[in-house]
């Protein structure tokens, strides 16, 4: 039997779907059996960041309504054999799936594969509650703003009282030097507030614009350190312990100047 | 339609007259998708089975995804002349089909706008798109094979007429600044540049 873990917010924009791609690749690189289910019906992103978009026929509420097998549905990735996704409905509404098929078809895909990971939409309505009904554990994303931690924290509330216990942390888009000069929450800051583990840390990356648009996830890039980050995650995951990366190392002196002969 | 060397093109959609461009890079695309599939659906979804491949497998009876209903009253013409004029329902859409819209009709679409990436129209007809194609189109969705594609720009996500699935191959390919119309040519959906009126004579008379 294998892990439904969900990816979770509140608010919008953190990098929910940059993190279940990304998460789900590196898990997949690792050698496991994965799938991805977007449950942002009507407003899917996670095929896109993918770049599978072009693929898809069929869609989740296709399979919860009975119009096609599960099997037809699961788009393969076109560089992971291990890696699948579940795409989300565009054109329906939250509504037109409910918390008992979402629990009945992560059950049937926690047979199939080693890791299912369900990106979960912004809010908590409807869609919200779809996308935890199935997951055993769950991971939550915030950034170091008062707004998005102050989400989180409602976020992590919610979990608990749907008895999904000790969510784990992932903060992203940390600035470091923003961070020692005051100007931005550090991350004794944000978990003084939240009181959960942390899963990871992910640096502000601006190649993880470009991946993204590119529709390849940054953790295939060896020289991005959202990537890093992420492949970092994906192994604790699995239950590897690895020390969460120092930001520092990338502000020193030195280290700027091996970066700019091209030693990093 | 002649195609810079080496590039890219859309193979998927290429005419079948000019199969040397389509040497090399997808030699395959043409059997697999004449070979006679036991189920409804000839999917060219798995070009490159095993590395990209969706395979997607109809059994007996299975259709391609088809709105369960669609309203019909056809128009109907006491002058057999005029009749001519109307023998099939079309609708005309005068806006910009946006992400997440769905248009289904049973008869031709005519879009005078664009279709953005996430939307989907689906005709039991033609579908005309007098701007920029960059959705999920079904042309002939009820199983016409005859239906046909055009658009001023054809870049659809997902190009579907009859019980034939194609998409763009990945990376990068050429996109021809003139009108184009895809259709199904000896059972493969091929990319043809718009021709005014080629089906002209042989529709009224």
């Amino acid at each position: 039997m294998g892990e439904v873990i969900v990816i979770t917010s509140g608010k919008g924009g953190v990098g929910k779907t940059t993190a279940t791609a990304n998460i789900g690749t590196a898990l997949a690189a690792l050698g496991h059996k994965v799938v991805m289910v977007d449950t942002d019906i009507g407003l899917r992103n996670l095929d896109v960041v993918l770049g599978l978009e072009n693929r898809i026929v069929y869609d989740i509420v296709d399979v919860t309504h009975g119009n096609c097998r599960l099997k037809q549905a699961l788009i393969k990735d076109k560089r992971f054999e291990g890696l699948h996704l579940l795409p989300a409905a565009q054109t329906k509404d939250k509504t037109a799936v409910n918390p008992e098929q979402m629990r009945e078809l992560c059950s049937e895909l926690a047979k199939q594969f080693d890791y299912v990971i369900i990106d979960c939409p912004a809010g908590i309505e409807q869609g919200f509650k779809n996308a935890i009904a199935g997951a055993e554990k769950a991971i939550v994303v915030t950034t170091p703003e008062v707004s998005a931690v102050r989400d989180a924290d409602r976020i992590i509330g919610l979990l608990e009282s749907a008895e999904l216990r000790d969510p784990k942390l992932i903060v992203n888009r940390i600035r470091p030097l923003m961070v020692k000069k005051g100007d931005m929450m550090s991350m004794d800051d944000i978990i003084d507030i939240l009181a959960v583990n942390v899963l990871g840390i992910v640096p502000e990356d601006e190649m993880i614009v470009v991946t993204t648009n590119k529709g390849e996830p940054a953790v295939l890039d060896n020289y991005s350190r959202a990537g890093q980050a992420y492949r970092n995650m994906a192994r604790r995951i699995t239950g590897e312990e690895i020390p969460l990366m120092d930001l520092e190392a990338d502000t020193g002196f030195m280290n700027k100047l091996k970066k700019l002969i091209g030693f990093k | 339609m002649k195609k810079a060397k080496g590039s890219k093109a859309k193979t998927l959609f290429e005419q079948k007259e000019e199969t040397d461009i389509m040497t090399g890079e997808t030699p395959d695309i043409q059997n697999q998708v004449t070979e006679e599939m036991p189920a409804e659906l000839a999917s060219i979804l798995d070009l490159e089975v095993g590395e990209t491949g969706n395979r997607i497998e109809f059994e007996e009876g299975e259709k391609v995804p088809v709105p369960e209903k669609l309203s019909f009253k056809p128009l109907v013409h006491k002058d057999p002349w005029q009749q001519a004029f109307v023998d099939e329902n079309t609708i005309l859409i005068k806006r910009t089909v946006r992400s997440g819209q769905s248009i289904q009709f049973d008869g031709n679409v005519v879009v005078l706008g664009d279709v953005n990436p996430g939307s989907e129209i689906v005709a039991s007809g033609n579908i005309i798109v007098m701007g920029a194609l960059r959705g999920v189109v079904h042309a002939g969705a009820t199983g016409n094979k005859e239906a046909t594609v055009s658009a001023f720009k054809l870049q659809p996500t997902q190009l579907r007429i009859a019980n034939h699935i194609t998409r763009a191959p990945d990376g990068d390919y050429l996109s021809p600044d003139h009108p184009e119309t895809a259709r199904i040519k000896d059972g493969i959906v091929v990319i043809e540049v718009y021709q005014l009126g080629q089906d002209r004579q042989t529709k009224i008379c």
